[in-house]
């Protein structure tokens, strides 16, 4: 981000710039920046908070006023964390389905899929009245259907079939791995059980307690294990967050 | 929290070693008034228009975002699994402040709002990304933006 900042001030634009990792300003020392102490992929704080992002805005906008730089200042407010109290009803619906059940499983792959065909099916209700009320949803690709599809096939051996406008099988994987997240995110948001979850604990969440996390850790393992390159890259490096493998 | 001491590894020690660019140069452009000033959003989140090209790839290039684009409209193709999107698939101002900027024009508290925003992709090596910017550069210029805020993700 810093770089950019230099770049297009090189060329006459004046920039200024949110930082939400202060090291890499110090190094780069783009012309203005304002530090936010916010976690990364949050870098206007709150989401529906319009008065708390107008601050974070105005204070980065505020520092083209300055008379001389490189100029690096921190945001002076933090946002207050949930308690733990809050958000227990997420803990309490991790993994809704039980392993046990009157099928009979051949292989812990088919009894993995099993699960999670049970548990997108909960969800996907909860999915589909979120996209009735706010008439859109942040997935792009893979809508659930296509989604269970998808990792069901890979993970079963068949042949995936390439969605229109996506270059590669290991594109694929990876942008259907992103649409699951935010199905099972959309769910949760529209539940009328729910708390909304702080970030870190529905990632948390649904890395360690439901079927769609074991799904993608089960196909990061395959790719991470083929030969073709794009797919081995995406298996180790674009499917599963750092420290949640 | 974006601190890196308070980061849990092995993300912690990846930040931490990530190249920075340094530069021996330092630009500095004066502007007018905040509230004259035309500001545009530059985004590294990898957003673009729901029907236009994914982000694939760190080839550094940009996708154009126009000013009547809604939250519907908007989606992120980011190749990076390392951070939060749930606060942007509840709220796109929590990465692209657009409706706070129409806000800010809407008050006077700035000039006006761009007819065109961009986002690249910031997982993308910042040399590569010279390139790109020199055409941003222009295309702001013709936009007569001077305000460009840029976004992380």
């Amino acid at each position: 981000m810093g770089a950019l900042a230099h770049y297009l001030e090189s060329r006459d634009i004046p920039t200024t710039q949110i930082s939400l990792i202060k090291e890499h300003t110090q190094k780069i020392q783009p012309p203005r920046a304002l530090w936010v102490p916010f976690a990364l992929g949050r870098p206007l704080g709150l989401p529906d908070d319009p008065d708390f992002q107008r601050q974070v805005v105005l204070a980065a906008l505020t520092l083209l006023e300055a008379q001389e730089g490189p100029i690096l200042e921190d945001f002076p407010h933090d946002i207050p964390k949930k308690t733990d109290t809050d958000q227990d009803s997420l803990e309490q619906l991790a993994c809704p389905v039980s392993f046990a059940g009157p099928v009979t499983h051949e292989t812990e792959t088919e009894k993995l899929l099993d699960t999670f065909r049970q548990e997108m099916a909960e969800f996907r209700s909860w999915y589909d009245i979120g996209l009735e009320k706010r008439e859109y949803s942040s997935v792009i690709y893979f809508p659930p259907e296509a989604a269970l599809q998808v990792f069901t096939d890979f993970l079963s051996d068949k042949p995936l079939t390439l969605e229109e406008n996506l270059s590669s099988f290991a594109s694929a994987l990876r942008f259907a791995a992103q649409d699951l997240k935010a199905i099972y995110f959309e769910s949760v948001m529209f539940r009328p059980d729910m708390v909304l979850p702080d970030e870190a604990v529905f990632t948390r969440w649904f890395w360690q307690k439901t079927a769609a996390g074991a799904v993608l850790k089960a196909v990061k393992e395959k790719c991470s294990a083929s030969d073709d390159k794009a797919l081995k890259m995406t298996g180790k490096m674009l499917l599963v967050p750092m420290g949640q493998a | 929290m974006a601190r890196l001491d308070t980061m849990p590894e092995p993300m912690r020690s990846h930040l931490a070693e990530l190249p920075c660019p340094v530069f021996d140069t330092r630009p500095w452009v004066s502007g007018p008034p905040l509230s004259r000033r035309r500001v545009a959003i530059i985004s590294t989140a990898g957003l673009h228009r729901r029907d236009d090209r994914p982000f694939e790839g760190m080839s550094g290039d940009f996708r154009v975002i126009p000013n009547t684009c809604t939250a519907k409209d908007l989606v992120m193709t980011h190749v990076s699994t390392n951070f939060d999107r749930t606060g942007f698939q509840q709220d796109w101002n929590v990465v692209f402040p657009l409706d706070r900027l129409r806000e800010l024009a809407y008050d006077s508290t700035i000039g006006s709002v761009a007819k065109f925003h961009y986002s690249f992709m910031g997982a993308a090596d910042p040399a590569v990304m010279e390139t790109a910017a020199e055409k941003l550069a222009g295309l702001l210029t013709g936009d007569q933006v001077d305000a460009a805020l840029l976004v992380p993700v």
